[in-house]
């Protein structure tokens, strides 16, 4: 074993210098001894650099088309069309990473962010309506079957992803108030959307009522 | 329709909630059991062991799930696989929405790491089940060696005791309900230094004879954890600059709790007390440390202050406003109440105790040690026969404090050897 005459302590693995004073220590001779007992573990800091590359390429180019706006005037603002739609871009991959653990929770969301996003686009480039009209019934009505597809291929049990259909099919009825309203003009999609989740929430309630049930008696005691 | 309609779960125990809730990269809440064989481990029957130990401990096989008002355990059908390992000492283990189990079992040469999360069990239960998953592979690797009426295995308890809240059972709700837990208010001295890259944790292993320790201890006319608390205090003043003296040195010593209460559980059953010194005012000399804090150690491990403690982390529970705040938000309460908790504290001590295996394993088995992931340069320590090993973590990479301690005790004539990972 090697010794540190500075600490007056033995070392167990081999050192170029003593861990607790930094002096130089004299290697070992022989190899018998050299067994390792903790591996070196590589660093995994690369990963992150793609990612801040294209940060910085989107600030490029919110710079850059703001930058010709103001040198060749349009009659539309489209650097600040651009600047939303990056946001957008962004805004929804962080909630595709964050929520990256468990997929039924990030259909959900991402069904919330794309619907607020499409009211939100749809009013900035005058209301014309498709936003309520085709993308949230779509939306909501795709999502229902992608869970109910993924839960089947992953083979999920039930009670990992029924809440978050149940969800869905309460989202996917929401259209119902832009029908009574008269929101909308075109209501197939929306007709669609209510029936699809109505059938869903139906044959949830009959067929998985217990799990339901018990699922919000875990996730919700006090 | 699929079996598993009512799936088991659990509520989290009071001293484990503070856990998921503080949890991040700096500080993981991760702690690490090795042990130390002689030869090399095999990782096969290793499985092995883990598959039979792991039937008499259910929570083991739980994963953490949020709630919308508790964080609680859900019994998960993952199958643990014993590694090679691959990530560095006391990595993540919790990492919110995956669903992963809360312990690793990790083998190297000669060996056996197993990294618990926090939340799950605190240091006895983690050693009941570390006793248990080597008492199982050393029975299968040497069945030869070993007859079959070797010392049987003691299972101490029942699995309904071992699962059992042990908070909930000793609370009485006349002792002092409803009081809230005080934040002390002064500031402690934070020792400070260079960070460790991506956040590792640096070990500093000293493995000495326990007797050696304990006669010195005995010289001092004190306990081993009393002797080793003040010799902390001893290395934290030496290291420390003396404009920094004004605050005092805080150290946060758990305490198991199944001592003093009727209790089997093998989840987290343990308290903590703050031991202070103020070293502006009192004597620096190592015999006067121990005298302050061996009166503090009394003060603290009266039952009446026990049982104040018990019914401090039950607060939160039985508090009528804190049961309906969201759990989003409860997080980021724990967290800013932490954090002003920690500012009370300059680091932590936590003795263990002594590992018992039966004494026919001697010849196999060199050493136990454990350590937990840390915010600051902290000590975890425990002994197995003669051999006592005391871990230092950091998340720093200077090494003075650790000098000063482990050099204290090479001048008292105490051999020491030294392990670390970095």
């Amino acid at each position: 074993m090697q010794y540190c005459n500075h600490c007056k302590v033995k070392l167990k693995n081999q050192k170029e210098q003593c861990p607790l004073c930094g002096n130089k220590l004299a290697p070992l001779e022989d190899d018998l001894e050299k067994k390792e007992i903790f591996p070196i573990i590589p660093s995994y800091l690369k990963s992150h650099l793609t990612l801040r590359i294209l940060i910085l390429i989107s600030i490029i180019l919110i710079v850059f088309s703001f930058s010709i706006y103001a040198i060749f005037p349009a009659t539309l603002n489209w650097p600040l069309l651009l600047t939303f739609g990056l946001i957008s871009i962004w805004l929804d991959l962080i909630f595709l990473v964050q929520k990256r653990f468990h997929i039924p929770k990030k259909i959900v969301w991402q069904v919330a962010i794309l619907s607020l996003l499409s009211i939100f686009w749809d009013w900035k480039i005058g209301w014309i309506g498709w936003s309520i009209t085709y993308v949230i019934p779509i939306l909501c009505l795709v999502a229902m079957i992608i869970m109910y597809s993924i839960a089947i291929i992953m083979k999920l049990s039930p009670r990992d992803y029924i809440t978050y259909v149940f969800i869905d099919a309460l989202f996917g009825i929401i259209p119902i108030i832009f029908i009574l309203f008269n929101l909308v003009d075109v209501i197939y999609p929306s007709i669609i959307s209510i029936a699809i989740s109505v059938i869903f929430l139906a044959a949830i309630f009959i067929l998985q009522g217990k799990s339901i049930i018990s699922e919000l008696d875990k996730r919700m005691h006090m | 329709m699929k079996p598993d309609n009512k799936v088991k779960w659990t509520r989290m125990d009071n001293a484990s909630k503070i856990f998921p809730a503080t949890t991040n990269n700096r500080d993981t809440k991760v702690f690490r059991f090795a042990c130390e064989l002689y030869d090399e481990v095999d990782p096969e029957i290793l499985q092995k062991a883990l598959d039979i130990t792991l039937d008499g401990f259910p929570l083991f096989k739980s994963v953490l799930r949020r709630g919308f008002f508790w964080y609680y355990f859900e019994s998960s059908d993952l199958l643990p696989t014993v590694e090679i390992e691959s990530e560095p000492v006391c990595a993540a283990l919790y990492i919110k929405e995956k669903r992963n189990l809360l312990f690793r079992l990790f083998y190297f040469n000669n060996r056996i790491n197993l990294e618990v999360f926090h939340a799950l069990t605190d240091g006895a239960g983690v050693i009941w089940f570390m006793e248990t998953l080597v008492y199982h592979y050393m029975t299968i690797k040497y069945k030869d060696i070993f007859p079959k009426d070797i010392a049987k295995i003691n299972y101490k308890a029942s699995i309904s005791q071992k699962m059992s809240d042990s908070f909930e059972k000793n609370y009485r709700k006349g002792s002092s309900a409803f009081k809230k837990p005080q934040i002390p208010n002064i500031k402690a001295y934070q020792m400070r230094g260079t960070r460790v890259d991506e956040n590792r944790t640096k070990l500093i292993e000293g493995a000495m004879s326990a007797k050696a320790v304990l006669d010195l201890a005995h010289e001092y006319e004190t306990t081993l954890t009393i002797f080793l608390t003040s010799l902390f205090f001893y290395s934290i003043y030496k290291d420390m600059p003396s404009k920094m003296r004004k605050k005092p040195v805080v150290l946060s010593v758990p305490i198991n709790l199944r001592q003093y209460f009727e209790s089997f559980t093998a989840r987290n059953f343990f308290s903590t007390m703050n031991v202070s010194y103020d070293f502006e005012n009192k004597s620096a000399e190592l015999s006067d440390i121990i005298t302050s804090i061996t009166e503090s150690f009394k003060e603290g491990l009266s039952m009446e202050n026990l049982n104040k403690h018990v019914a401090e982390l039950m607060s939160l529970e039985k508090n009528p406003i804190a049961r309906i705040i969201p759990l989003t938000l409860k997080d980021y309460t724990l967290k800013v109440a932490n954090a002003i908790a920690d500012r009370g504290v300059t680091s932590s001590i936590s003795n263990i105790g002594r590992i018992v295996m039966p004494p026919e394993f001697a010849a196999y088995i060199h050493q136990f040690s454990i350590c937990v992931s840390a915010r600051r340069p902290q000590i975890v320590l425990c002994s197995y026969g003669d051999r006592l090993v005391i871990s230092f973590t950091s998340p720093f990479l200077d090494t003075d404090v650790q000098r000063i301690f482990f050099q204290f005790l090479t001048n008292r004539g105490i051999d020491v050897e030294i392990t670390t990972n970095l």
